[in-house]
């Protein structure tokens, strides 16, 4: 799957785009390991051309959370659908995310 | 080329074919490749190097004369290096005036390396096997333009051989994944209860649940049981992700769900437990949807609580049906000490839920359309006086036909109770 990053500032963002199911969800968590092991804590995530997350997409932004959480460092999650809220709320997963309507506020709560 | 030179090398050629045409196992494979090399290359010692196309490196386990032990090295190094990269054959005379030759090996083995042979094995497709060479001429040349020809014939067939023992490795560990796929998916599905009716000797209510799993065994699952006599405990879940890992996580979560049910206690208390039990030393991520509900089968009072899962349907008698409320919750194992809330809903005799997983909205035909919640609620909506057994199956042919051809990638899971008073 396409994931283009950017640096802007302190903080890296991430823009993934198409889908996040079983068949990709490797492959962005490979990527959000890479920026990770760069020695990045500060992350956005933009979900703005994000098509569909399966159950599997959802572990990898918690196993993104988790690691974030033991070394200090922050995770935010911007510009959802409302078809994507929709799976992360269904889930219970929403409360346990920052989440801001567009990448700049992203940005300052990252 | 005298004519007793080529009869001994035809013969030669004819007893490394023969070798080599019985032998499937690469262990097995290398050590008699070198030796009937060393043989009939009228040479002191011989070596094998197998090239590995994911590290792009050469690697040998069997020295003649020495201990087996593994040693790697990335082509372009050394002569049998330089040989795998430039794919072209090295007639050495003596080895210490070349500049590829590293004589550490020499020095830790007490050897005198003199002459070399050295050429590439390639198999039937032209693609690089692995790198032959030969050492130390017997009669103290050096290796002649027959001796060339001769390693040439003998390379092609040890490289077709070693292809051969490669294929057949790859064969036999696919084979056992798939086996160790397919016992996974078959403990997964014996884990669920199937005997149905379920409840015979009951007609106070009525339940039916079936899945259909996908190809790759994933972690959907479905469970019911009597709490005590008027309490009915009928629970769906839905794992994160597919394969082995799901379907070990889905047995632990049923056990533990189950493990947490205790008469009197709240759906949202057993969940609040269950998931401090998943949530801890779970450094995979893993986690559970799941819907649990609590059938008072005296009242038809409902208690449930939802952990992230899809909210299921109340489906009235005459087929009108609407999605239930959410609780507080989240899916099972994200994290410890969560709160899960309770509802109560009241259901009216032939009133029943219908309860799913997201392979039934989800479920896609080959244009990419999603069966959709719209779909499932007209379904729902053509029930009315239908018993659960028929409302489950009949939905998994709605499901089916709406799918037609396209591949089935996720579990597909409906469980059904009515309560008829």
């Amino acid at each position: 799957m396409e994931i283009r990053d950017k640096k802007e500032g302190e903080v890296i963002i991430l823009e993934p785009v198409g889908r996040i199911d079983t068949n990709t969800s490797g492959e962005f968590e490979d990527k959000i390991v890479e920026v990770l092991d760069r020695g990045e804590t500060r992350f956005v995530i933009d979900l703005k051309e994000i098509d569909y997350i399966s159950s599997a997409g959802l572990r990898v932004f918690l196993m993104a959370a988790k690691k974030l959480k033991s070394s200090g460092g922050s995770f935010v999650l911007c510009s959802m659908s409302d078809h994507i809220k929709e799976v992360f709320d269904i889930s219970g997963f929403t409360p346990i995310f920052t989440i801001t309507s567009d990448q700049a506020t992203g940005a300052e709560a990252a | 080329m005298s004519e007793n030179h080529q009869v001994r090398n035809l013969n030669a050629l004819l007893e490394v074919a023969k070798a080599l045409g019985g032998e499937m196992q690469l262990d097995n494979l290398l050590p008699i490749i070198l030796q009937k090399t060393t043989e009939v290359m009228d040479a002191d010692r011989s070596s094998l190097f197998i090239y590995d196309e994911s590290t792009n490196e050469l690697w040998s386990k069997v020295a003649e004369g020495l201990d087996e032990k593994e040693i790697r090295f990335p082509v372009g190094i050394g002569i049998a290096g330089d040989v795998a990269k430039t794919l072209k054959t090295a007639n050495i005379i003596d080895a210490y005036d070349d500049d590829r030759f590293n004589p550490e090996f020499d020095k830790k083995t007490n050897y005198r390396t003199k002459s070399v042979l050295c050429m590439p094995m390639m198999n039937n497709e032209g693609n690089l096997v692995g790198v032959v060479q030969v050492l130390n001429k017997k009669d103290g040349e050096s290796f002649g333009s027959q001796d060339e020809n001769l390693l040439e014939a003998l390379s092609v067939q040890a490289g077709v051989a070693i292809q051969r023992a490669q294929l057949l490795v790859a064969f036999v560990e696919k084979q056992r994944i798939q086996e160790s796929l397919k016992l996974a998916a078959d403990i997964q599905m014996g884990m669920l209860p199937k005997n149905f009716p379920a409840f015979p000797d009951r007609d106070d209510f009525d339940l039916f649940a079936s899945i259909i799993p996908a190809k790759e065994v994933g972690g959907d699952f479905y469970d019911f049981f009597l709490i005590d006599e008027e309490h009915l405990c009928f629970v769906i879940g839905d794992v994160s992700g597919k394969g082995v890992p799901a379907a070990l996580f889905m047995a632990v979560t049923k056990t533990h769900v189950a493990a947490s049910t205790i008469p009197g206690v709240e759906p949202s208390d057993i969940l609040f437990r269950a998931n401090n039990d998943l949530s801890k030393d779970n450094d995979q991520g893993m986690f559970c949807t799941i819907f649990y509900g609590i059938l008072n089968t005296k009242t038809g009072e409902v208690h449930y609580s939802n952990g992230g899962h899809n909210p299921p349907y109340i489906v009235r008698e005459d087929g009108t049906n609407e999605q239930l409320d959410g609780t507080e919750g989240i899916a099972l194992g994200v994290m410890g000490d969560m709160d899960f809330g309770v509802k109560t809903i009241t259901l009216e005799k032939g009133d029943s839920m219908y309860l799913y997983t997201d392979g039934v909205n989800e479920a896609m035909d080959a244009g990419g359309n999603e069966y959709s919640y719209e779909r499932l609620e007209e379904y729902l909506r053509s029930t009315a006086g239908k018993k659960s057994t028929e409302i489950v199956s009949g939905s998994l042919d709605d499901i089916n036909s709406f799918v037609g051809s396209a591949e089935q990638s996720d579990d597909i899971t409906v469980l059904m109770v009515k309560y008829t008073g």
